[in-house]
């Protein structure tokens, strides 16, 4: 514990230079200006930095990735609260209560209100990524193929049921994803799929790319391809939080940061499932669930406090798993991988110190939104007037130039338009890619483990099910899928309903 | 095309592709010859995942209503789609990214040309209701060549990439 705290110490020292300070709030200002804007995620956001910092030292790199990511799911609230339009998919749930105290004038005290749940959920958040991550890492040492097969196969099909409001689609993208990732050389005999003797296809469509083309393309095409009415503003009060709005939504912040860390550590459940249960969880306790969605402070700090707190607890399984907590962690990931990094049970023992980096990029994320959320709010709306027929060709033109720049060559800029174009197409009728990305970073993941682990057991399918975490999850997949289905639902809660005259 | 036709027909996709997905995989060498060991052979994993593709078809083509499900996530970007805005931004994104990159016109002039047929004709219809096409065009050039100047001087200069 000791070692892990001086390990902390430093880091913190590490990241307190002022050239890594200026990244750290140059990348959270930047996450917030596009989280404010409406139709750009975090995912986005995560994936086109990745591309802008490639060519930076990966602890550089991945702070700015780092306050990107937190900085976009916190500036996601700006919209929710002054237009009704999540910034991000996660600020959804603060629509409903940030945006109808706006309309009462208490627009500032709303934005208040968002930043302090927003810090107060991340510090939670934090302050499990540095116990649980180390720990989950240890238990991770005993994990075989077999636990890793079940691990990356629950991420996808979690994904695939939560995400997007149809479980089958879902299920379809996260599937297809894992196909995708299968094109090239594979990771045991180098045998080239799919690949049809085109040496760009045999080393795999790359990465970033794809997920640009998957997160970035198709929502520049998503948003250009709308009319816009002009936005009107609120005017905005003090956005200093009230402290007696603090004290007396204790308890909800701490439900909300348990919540927001659970469901971000489930793989593939990202920052809009962590919002919306806490929202439901604080509904269900309050004393006042009548005001829920009428203004309710409670609702609006569950919510905030729910998705910030589910950032670091997405890092978790994957600095300690290799296995994403939600697409933007994804991205994340890969480009932990990119930068050299080896996220997994083993990071613990060949680079411990940076779990503990990690943890003190978000507490310099998080410092960063406090500072913006407090001292810049009015300055920063300004992002809000700026028409998005100005802003989305500058994106596109990124997304092309940020992926040529990664191997310097056309096909990667064939493969982002290839790829976001048929995600464009698969939104508009309701395929959500969040699977799709999952499956894509575990795709290999998942090849490897189900064939590594047929070798160890000579083809006995037996240990993929007899283990106790392989049968946990086994039992897991099943009961979603189940579940998922109306009959198999019926049929479940028939088997269970209590009969009083039985 | 109603809900059901869809799912019927994006159903028959799914399956064709599941299908050629496990007819490929079939295809590829078990590497027998070599010795080792069948369960590693490269076409197991994607041909399992094929078979789980078409079954998904299947269950997509021929379900009466859709799953149940939560709630819908994904983020609205609060504006309301036009045919003629996504044409013209699929003419303009393919063009530029698929077409004028790297077969003529040098990256600059490009993003520049692109940047500023994107802005002009995606604000014509507002300019043109509030008789400003001049001050539209004006500052669609001034974004463009700002823009594309930016972005080719971070990119060449800073981080010494070869532009197309």
């Amino acid at each position: 514990m000791f070692e892990g705290l001086a390990l902390l110490g430093q880091s913190m020292l590490t990241f307190a230079e002022p050239r890594l300070l200026a990244y750290t709030f140059g990348a959270t200002l930047l996450g917030i200006l596009i989280g404010c804007m409406p139709g750009l995620s975090a995912t986005l956001a995560i994936s086109l930095m990745t591309t802008l910092t490639i060519r930076l030292p990966a602890g550089d790199a991945i702070l700015i990735l780092i306050c990107a990511y937190v900085g976009t799911i916190y500036g996601g609230s700006r919209s929710a609260i002054l237009l009704n339009i999540p910034g991000t998919a996660a600020n959804a749930a603060a629509c409903l209560d940030g945006y109808q105290l706006a309309r009462k004038g208490q627009a500032g005290r709303a934005m208040g209100i968002a930043t302090t749940g927003s810090v107060a959920g991340s510090l939670f958040g934090i302050l499990c990524l540095a116990i649980l991550t180390p720990a989950l890492g240890e238990v991770a040492l005993s994990f075989q193929s077999y636990e890793f097969f079940w691990l990356s196969l629950f991420g996808v099909m979690m994904s695939g049921s939560i995400t997007g409001s149809d479980p089958l689609k879902g299920w379809i993208m996260g599937i297809l994803g894992l196909c995708v990732a299968l094109i090239g050389q594979d990771g045991i005999h180098a045998y080239e799929r799919f690949a049809y003797g085109d040496p760009n296809l045999a080393g795999g469509l790359s990465l970033i790319p794809t997920l640009v083309g998957a997160f970035g393309c198709a929502e520049v095409l998503t948003v250009m391809g709308e009319r816009f009415q002009r936005v009107r503003i609120y005017a905005v009060d003090s956005v200093l939080p009230r402290i007696a709005d603090v004290v007396r939504y204790w308890k909800t912040v701490l439900r909300s940061g348990v919540i927001g860390v659970y469901v971000g550590i489930l793989p593939g459940v990202g920052e809009d499932m962590a919002a919306w249960s806490s929202y439901a969880a604080a509904k269900r306790a309050s004393k006042h669930p009548e005001e829920f969605g009428h203004g309710s402070v409670e609702g609006l700090i569950a919510a905030e406090t729910g998705d910030n707190a589910s950032i670091p607890g997405g890092i978790i399984p994957a600095l300690a798993l290799a296995i994403p907590g939600s697409a933007p962690a994804a991205v994340l990931l890969a480009a932990m991988m990119i930068h050299g990094v080896k996220p997994g049970p083993m990071l613990m023992i060949e680079n411990p110190s940076f779990v503990y980096d990690v943890v003190a990029m978000n507490v310099y994320a998080t410092l960063g939104i406090l500072f913006f959320g407090l001292f810049l709010v009015r300055p920063l709306l300004k992002v809000l007037l700026v028409p998005r027929s100005i802003i989305m060709p500058i994106i596109f033109v990124l997304c092309v130039v940020g992926s040529f720049s990664i191997a310097q060559r056309l096909f990667d800029v064939w493969t982002m338009l290839g790829v976001g174009v048929a995600i464009f197409l698969l939104r508009r009728y309701g395929y959500h890619p969040a699977p799709f990305v999952l499956g894509l970073v575990l795709g290999d993941l998942m090849d490897k483990s189900l064939r590594r682990g047929l070798v160890i057991s000579d083809g006995d399918l037996s240990p993929f099910f007899t283990r106790p975490i392989c049968a946990v999850l086994a039992v897991i997949v099943t009961i979603t899928l189940v579940m998922s289905i109306p009959a198999g639902n019926a049929a479940v809660r028939r088997m269970f309903r209590w009969r009083p005259n039985a | 095309m109603s809900d059901r036709g869809r799912d019927t027909g994006f159903g028959a996709f799914w399956v064709a592709l599941g299908l050629v997905i496990v007819f490929e995989s079939w295809r590829m060498p078990r590497l027998e010859e070599q010795g080792i060991n069948p369960y590693t052979a490269p076409g197991l994993v994607p041909g399992l995942l094929g078979i789980i593709l078409a079954t998904l078809g299947v269950a997509l083509a021929f379900r009466r209503a859709p799953l149940a499900a939560g709630p819908a996530l994904e983020g609205q970007g609060g504006g309301v789609a036009e045919p003629w805005r996504i044409g013209l931004a699929f003419l303009l994104c393919l063009g530029f990214g698929g077409v004028a990159l790297g077969n003529g016109p040098p990256f600059w002039l490009a993003a520049g040309l692109f940047l500023f047929l994107a802005i002009i004709l995606f604000e014509w219809p507002e300019h043109r209701a509030a008789g400003t096409l001049r001050y539209g065009v004006t500052r669609a050039a001034l974004v463009a060549t700002g823009g594309a100047a930016a972005v080719t001087f971070v990119f060449q200069e800073v981080f010494l990439v070869r532009l197309p």
